[in-house]
């Protein structure tokens, strides 16, 4: 997929610009820009504390803006006019720690949204659960409670639990940190699946081989600022930059 | 229409099967049928019988009343039915004291505000005793018998009939004359009835009925003949069901509306809204910073004076109950939402839930599982903090059981059944609400 690291002609999914983002006196986020286009897939990876995962929460507003502009589909989350749950419909998000529904089945999980947000009834809502867990391999644990299920499992189906509104943007944040090394496998191939499928998607990431296999694009963020972006064989194989030489030579 | 005392035992109080007896009720049906006149009778309270009166709802008060200066400027009374009086009584066991000289370092208990207490402080100094004061005739004869207190005094008729009915006591002493009972009505009205009280009671007393009537309550100590547990037991577990039934009722209809007020001000709690969160910080802080009875004398004596419209007790005793278990219930449900992982907000908010919606079906039903227990406990501080509404007068199960051994002096196994009733009620509500814990919250 490195042909698409630059496709001007492809039309702009999400814009950010000037984005800033304190906790009280503590700015995180020190202005960022960035353009994600439509179908590419960019991996956000930097140190612990650089600001990628507030970053990735900006994209969604889980974290209010404390300045500048993040555009999703034409929708300024800046502005307070804009419906963010209409706009959420239309981005998924994985978390580091699954955060599934313990108190609902697998398949409950994945219908949630859309039942309840009258997209579809509860018969055609399960059927497409179903379809999604079938996608991610799980099929068999509709019924199963995400307390019986294994680590990779749960992010599986916290994966087709995001898909359940059949988003046009995906935001992965560290999917991968909290499994056990041997589940990391099966939900990277499930995430890889979806990003030759063509789906926008946004990941941050510690997962240096996966981001220069799956990544159209790779941004290098260090202390609330993006240092280094582009190629994934640019950023890894001829770092610019020397805070990104000595991030990547503590991590390869 | 004669308006009575609730319970004073022996001229006004209800035996083992709920009836109106006593001295003053035995006299007034005798008088009403020999003067050929119909009584109805009202068991309203002392103080609120006299307001009954002064209002026109009775006709006449026949509660044990003494004859007193400041009364008569209010009301007529009848010729004087009764002579009282003080007297001392000490355990039967105890031989060790026949007169006052015998008191000397000693406490003895008398009732609060009563002639008896003025007597025995009359008298202190001079034979070197002190003068403790109970609330009830039955807890001061418990005070005796258990030696905490050397002796008692109280009204003559009062005592007797207590020794009568194996209190447990006997007297010792000559009775201290004291003041006359009189039937009152209110002043320059009714006195037809007046005088036929005065020709009834007369004819009474000349044809030995009177004394008829005296020695059945008054009788020879040791007259009743002491019944087994057994026999108290199925005498007084009507009663002892229909103070449980009130519990369960006043409690339960208390705890829905401390549910809600506890969602209520639980939400304020974590609302982003400062004055919210102020509202429902004082709500807690006033609620939960003051005891229960204050908030029970409050609502039922306070308000009504404040606002001039009477207040049932029903709506006193689940306003004291609801408001108190709201403010922890508040906490409970504050701790049962902060106790949720963020995460799990965070992803429903991802879905494009919103707010409530989030709050409905994601984070609401894991704080409840979490909030269970809690709850479960705080039904149950409830129920047995619902005793203290006997404060009041409010008909609850350790009420029920007052009222019952105010009558047969069995304190300790009247308190033991109370006791095995409340433990038997809340262990089954314990298994029923785990029941449904498990069902709801698997």
């Amino acid at each position: 997929m490195s042909e698409s690291t630059a496709l001007p002609e492809r039309a702009s999914k999400i814009t950010v610009t000037g984005l800033r983002k304190s906790f009280g006196t503590n700015e995180v986020l020190k202005g960022i820009d960035a353009v994600v286009a439509e179908g590419e897939v960019v991996c956000v990876i930097g140190p612990s504390g650089s600001g990628k995962s507030t970053f990735l929460r900006c994209l969604n507003k889980l974290e209010d803006l404390t300045a500048g502009h993040v555009v999703v589909d034409g929708f300024d989350l800046a502005d307070p006019k804009v419906d963010i749950n209409e706009v959420r419909r239309h981005i998924g998000m994985v978390f580091q720690h699954f955060n599934l529904f313990p108190h609902m089945t697998v398949a409950e999980n994945i219908m949630l949204a859309p039942v309840e947000l009258k997209k579809a009834g509860k018969e055609q809502a399960r059927e497409q659960a179903l379809a999604l867990l079938e996608k991610v391999g799980l099929r068999e644990k509709a019924d199963a409670r995400p307390a019986s299920l294994s680590g990779g499992q749960k992010q599986r189906v916290a994966i087709a639990r995001a898909l359940a509104m059949n988003p046009g943007i995906m935001l992965f944040d560290e999917a991968t940190s909290a499994l056990d090394p041997e589940m990391v496998g099966e939900v990277l191939q499930v995430i890889k699946d979806l990003a030759r499928s063509g789906m926008t998607m946004v990941l941050v990431t510690h997962e240096m081989g996966f981001a220069r296999e799956v990544a159209d694009r790779v941004i290098f963020m260090a202390d609330g600022v993006v240092c280094e972006e582009g190629a994934p064989e640019d950023v890894f194989g001829n770092p610019t930059q020397p805070r990104l030489r000595e991030f990547l030579s503590k991590v390869l | 229409m004669i308006g009575t005392d609730t319970t004073f035992a022996p001229f006004e109080f209800r035996d083992s099967s709920g009836e109106l007896t006593g001295i003053d009720m035995d006299l007034i049906r005798a008088i009403a049928e020999s003067q050929g006149f119909e009584v109805e009778i009202r068991s309203l309270g002392f103080n609120a019988a006299l307001q009954a009166l002064s209002s026109n709802q009775v006709d006449g008060v026949i509660a044990g009343m003494s004859i007193t200066d400041e009364r008569k400027q209010i009301y007529d009374f009848s010729d004087p039915y009764f002579e009282s009086g003080v007297q001392m009584a000490v355990d039967q066991d105890d031989t060790g004291i026949t007169g006052y000289p015998d008191l000397a370092g000693k406490t003895v208990v008398a009732k609060t505000g009563s002639e008896g207490e003025a007597y025995a402080k009359s008298i202190a100094e001079q034979y070197g005793f002190t003068v403790k004061s109970l609330d009830q005739s039955a807890t001061m004869y418990e005070a005796v018998k258990s030696g905490n207190a050397a002796a008692v005094f109280d009204d003559y008729p009062v005592l007797a009939y207590g020794v009568a009915q194996n209190n447990g006591l006997k007297t010792v002493t000559d009775k201290v004359p004291g003041g006359s009972y009189g039937f009152a009505v209110n002043k320059g009205q009714n006195q037809d009835l007046l005088a036929a009280f005065n020709t009834g009671l007369a004819q009474l007393k000349a044809s030995g009925e009177y004394q008829a009537i005296l020695d059945k309550y008054l009788a020879a100590p040791q007259a009743a003949e002491r019944s087994s547990f057994w026999d108290l037991l199925t005498s007084s577990f009507p009663a002892l069901m229909k103070g449980l039934r009130n519990t369960m009722i006043v409690t339960g209809i208390s705890f829905v509306v401390a549910m809600v007020l506890g969602l209520l001000f639980g939400f304020f709690k974590i609302s982003t809204s400062r004055i919210l969160r102020g509202i429902a910080t004082v709500f807690v802080a006033i609620f939960r910073g003051t005891p229960l009875l204050v908030w029970a004398f409050f609502f039922y004596f306070g308000v009504p004076q404040l606002t001039g419209q009477p207040i049932s007790l029903w709506v006193a005793g689940v306003l004291t109950l609801s408001l108190n278990s709201g403010a922890y219930i508040t906490e409970i449900v504050r701790g049962g939402i902060q106790s949720v992982d963020p995460g799990q907000l965070e992803a429903s908010r991802s879905l494009g839930l919103g707010y409530g919606k989030s709050m409905q079906r994601v984070v609401v039903p894991q704080a409840f599982k979490i909030m269970t227990p809690s709850l479960i406990n705080q039904l149950i501080i409830m129920l047995k903090d619902s005793s203290l509404l006997l404060a009041i007068g409010f008909a609850e199960l350790l009420y029920q059981g007052q009222q019952i051994y105010a009558q047969n002096f069995r304190i300790t196994e009247t308190l033991f059944i109370v006791a095995v009733i409340y433990f038997v009620a809340i262990m089954a509500l314990t298994w029923l609400a785990n029941v449904a814990d498990r069902r709801f919250n698997k």
